[in-house]
């Protein structure tokens, strides 16, 4: 327990370190944190190799309301493990390459030190034992991708962009909070485990689902699953919240890598594996149509953009997609599996690209160009000057178009047999869902392969001469995230995902939410499934080097005409617009009608009270004056009075005295008498 | 033989006439002399008053010419220390409480 806590706490101590050295000293801040997530990756993987099935737990008391008390503690199992060594070594990596990449930037040990924070967050979720922790975590990775968007705040474009993510993110959190509220409510405890068997032992009578704790009508359930999965939607870039990650690109490349691409855009999914147990069979349905549906938008959006990284971020929403329809079609293991496989891809393309726009930059700088150095258009050729970034993007294309012997094939292969199977069991309007995933294949394919020629073949478009690779910073980060592209070291029979030791050693049923029995993705259709998705790769292959083979120059010219399918494409099915129009326009509507009864109702209202509120203290001020300071004043000047009259006994007038004492001595007399 | 109360009629003139000073003189002396007055206002009372049965009257008397020496003497100190502190023996001026 000792080496995980170890592992959470290295990243915290490297951004404490990268925020509290001065600019001058960030370099070595930089090795400070690649030094130090080292080691962190190096026991990450330490604990990968003895966890096997075993789980570890522990947790201490954190504080009590009442007589609750509220718990922090940690939880490791094996799907834990391998996310916090395919988290630690990404990070380990992207730090690296980072320190080349970001050599110029004046916000050097800014971006180190959020880089840093980022990672313990992620480590955090991935190791927290309970939903509040989990939910803590989840917002500090919110926090630093804000912050890593918005690296660059001087740029609008940047700002705006880190500004959206944080708010459509807060829509999904808004689910996660329903949702926890719901947990509290009806299993009194936040731990994973405790949910776990809490859940095994309720049961649905009569259209109420109870524990031990509480019963609610059964549609809590669903809402509770769907609360969770809308919290997914949010984080990872799901329909119809996936419109802040193409934005997103606005930050470093390198971050686009580690959170936009890897790590915590798949935090969903991981979240939905956590909670797998509580998802019904509505929220499964919904969960895998909307997997789908996103895996086959993402897909179509990608194929005409013209920024190199913006094809990147449409592919990674589709594979995200693909991994939610994995969650709702029952195969969470299949969905985690792509998680991992997809996670090296496509941090191997993200860091290519980023190779391949630094390049960009340093032709632009060299030969006085005002260019935009993401333009696809402007690239070509680069393959005989960048030959390792060219063979790791080839690597990462290939597993992300799934081709066989990389380890996207195997991934996508048991979500796609999983789909299938589900769709076989369910039937009627089910069989969308596998349809939409397998002509995701077709277009992920079209547009990887329309990629790869833009960028790196056919004549340069611009003089490219005088480029260079750079050296092993960028080198090393992608040759190790190339090799974990291959499929070899995910199965020993790159054909089949059932050797591979993920899966196998992943605990297979989870699912106990009663009266409901999720589909375990068997092998029936195996064979079939494989040569359709490899015939799909081979006709999307195609079909993009008959429109992209080097030599043609269409679609070239940034004025040119584009037809529908290509415009759809390029603004992301007009969802921009849409929201502009729709939701954005409500709000900008509300706003300002409540800032009209701001001003005309409330401040009005605010204003007369103030007014009252002046005329009634002047009043007081008079009473004041008059009353209250007049008695005081009379009793001042009746003492004053008194004082005066009584003062001249004692005045020294000796004679006055003796008068005084005669008249009293007279008056006596008479009294007497 | 005089009646007696004449005695008394003189005497009381006598005591007014010693307050009158005593009250209206501003000089100290003058006050002191009054005091004399009236002492000897009641001495002339106790004489008048005084019977060959019960000589009272006579023992008053020296008594109070006793005291009456014994008074000026003291007051006359007084009144002594009273002008070298003050300067003057004026009884309106030696005030030491201020308005």
């Amino acid at each position: 327990m000792f080496i995980v806590i170890f592992i959470l706490i290295i990243p915290l101590f490297s951004f404490v370190i990268n925020a509290l050295l001065s600019s001058g000293k960030a370099t070595f801040g930089s090795y400070c944190s690649v030094a130090l997530l080292l080691l962190s990756t190096l026991g990450a993987i330490h604990v990968l190799f003895f966890i096997e099935t075993k789980v570890l737990t522990s947790q201490v008391d954190w504080f009590s309301v009442g007589d609750q008390s509220f718990k922090v503690g940690l939880l490791v199992d094996f799907q834990g493990a391998v996310m916090l060594a395919v988290v630690s070594l990404i990070s380990l990596l992207v730090h690296l390459y980072s320190i080349v990449y970001m050599a110029q930037d004046s916000g050097y040990g800014r971006y180190f030190a959020t880089l840093s924070l980022f990672t313990f967050a992620m480590n955090g979720i991935v190791l927290s034992n309970n939903l509040l922790m989990i939910f803590l975590f989840w917002e500090l990775v919110g926090l630093s991708s804000y912050l890593l968007i918005g690296h660059w705040y001087t740029k609008t474009s940047a700002s705006e962009a880190a500004k959206k993510a944080f708010i459509v993110n807060r829509i999904g959190d808004a689910g996660f909070i329903v949702a926890l509220c719901i947990v509290w409510c009806q299993f009194g405890s936040f731990n994973l485990i405790d949910i776990q068997s809490q859940m095994e032992a309720s049961q649905i009578q009569n259209g109420y689902w109870s524990s031990e704790l509480n019963a609610l009508p059964k549609v809590w359930l669903s809402i509770l699953g769907i609360g969770f999965f809308l919290a997914a939607v949010g984080k990872s870039a799901q329909f119809p919240l996936q419109v802040w990650l193409p934005d997103a690109m606005e930050g470093p490349t390198p971050v686009s890598a580690l959170i936009h691409a890897a790590t915590m855009v798949a935090a969903g999914v991981f979240l939905m594996s956590r909670v797998f147990v509580l998802l019904d069979g509505l929220t499964l349905s919904i969960i895998a149509f909307i997997g789908a549906l996103t895996a086959f938008m993402g897909g179509v959006a990608a194929l005409a953009q013209f920024d190199i990284k913006k094809v990147l971020a449409y592919s990674t929403i589709s594979q995200l997609g693909y991994m939610l329809m994995g969650i709702g079609v029952g195969a969470y293991e299949a969905a985690l599996f792509h998680l991992f496989t997809h996670a090296f891809f496509k941090a191997a393309l993200f860091l290519a690209a980023g190779s391949v726009i630094h390049s960009m930059h340093e032709i632009a700088h060299k030969n006085h160009l005002e260019l935009d150095a993401q333009d696809m258009r402007l690239m070509g050729g680069l393959k005989s000057k960048l030959p390792v970034t060219f063979y790791a993007y080839l690597v990462g294309s290939f597993a992300l178009m799934g081709l066989p012997l990389f380890s996207g094939f195997l991934s996508k292969d048991a979500l796609l047999i999983a789909s299938v199977n589900w769709s076989y069991q369910i039937g009627n309007v089910a069989y969308l869902i596998p349809s939409l995933a397998f002509v995701t294949v077709l277009l992920t394919s079209f547009y990887m392969v329309r990629q790869l020629l833009l960028v790196f073949f056919g004549r340069p478009r611009i003089e490219i001469s005088d480029l260079r690779e750079f050296g092993w910073h960028f080198k090393l980060p992608l040759i190790v995230l190339s090799v974990f592209s291959l499929g070899l070291i995910w199965s020993l029979n790159p054909f089949d995902y059932s050797h591979s030791w993920f899966l196998a050693a992943l605990p297979g049923k989870l699912n106990v939410t009663p009266e409901f029995d999720v589909v375990i993705p068997d092998l029936t259709n195996h064979a079939l499934v494989g040569v359709i998705s490899v015939i799909l790769v081979a006709l999307g292959t195609g079909l993009a080097w008959l429109k992209f083979r080097p030599g043609r120059e269409l679609m070239l010219s940034k004025t040119g005409q584009f037809t529908l399918l290509e415009n759809l494409s390029l603004n992301n099915w007009y969802l921009d617009v849409i929201y502009e129009k729709t939701v954005l326009r409500i709000v900008r509507v509300s706003t300002s009608a409540l800032a009209v009864l701001e001003t005309r109702v409330i401040d009005r209202a605010v204003n007369l009270l103030g007014w009252v509120g002046v005329v009634f203290s002047f009043l007081l001020r008079w009473f004041d004056q008059t009353i209250v300071d007049g008695l005081i004043k009379f009793s001042a000047f009746f003492s004053s009075q008194v004082g005066g009259m009584t003062k001249s006994f004692q005045y020294g007038k000796v004679q006055s005295f003796i008068i005084f004492a005669l008249v009293s001595l007279l008056l006596l007399i008479f009294l007497i008498l | 033989m005089i009646p007696v109360e004449h005695f008394y009629y003189i005497s009381a003139v006598l005591f007014s006439v010693g307050l009158a000073v005593v009250l209206t003189r501003k000089n100290a002396i003058m006050v002191l002399i009054g005091i004399e007055l009236m002492l000897n206002a009641s001495n002339l009372n106790f004489l008048a008053s005084n019977t060959s049965e019960d000589p009272e009257g006579q023992f008053f008397a020296l008594f109070v010419i006793v005291v009456a020496a014994a008074e000026a003497a003291v007051g006359l100190a007084i009144i002594l220390k009273v002008y070298k502190y003050f300067k003057t023996i004026d009884l309106d001026k030696i005030a030491e409480i201020k308005d």
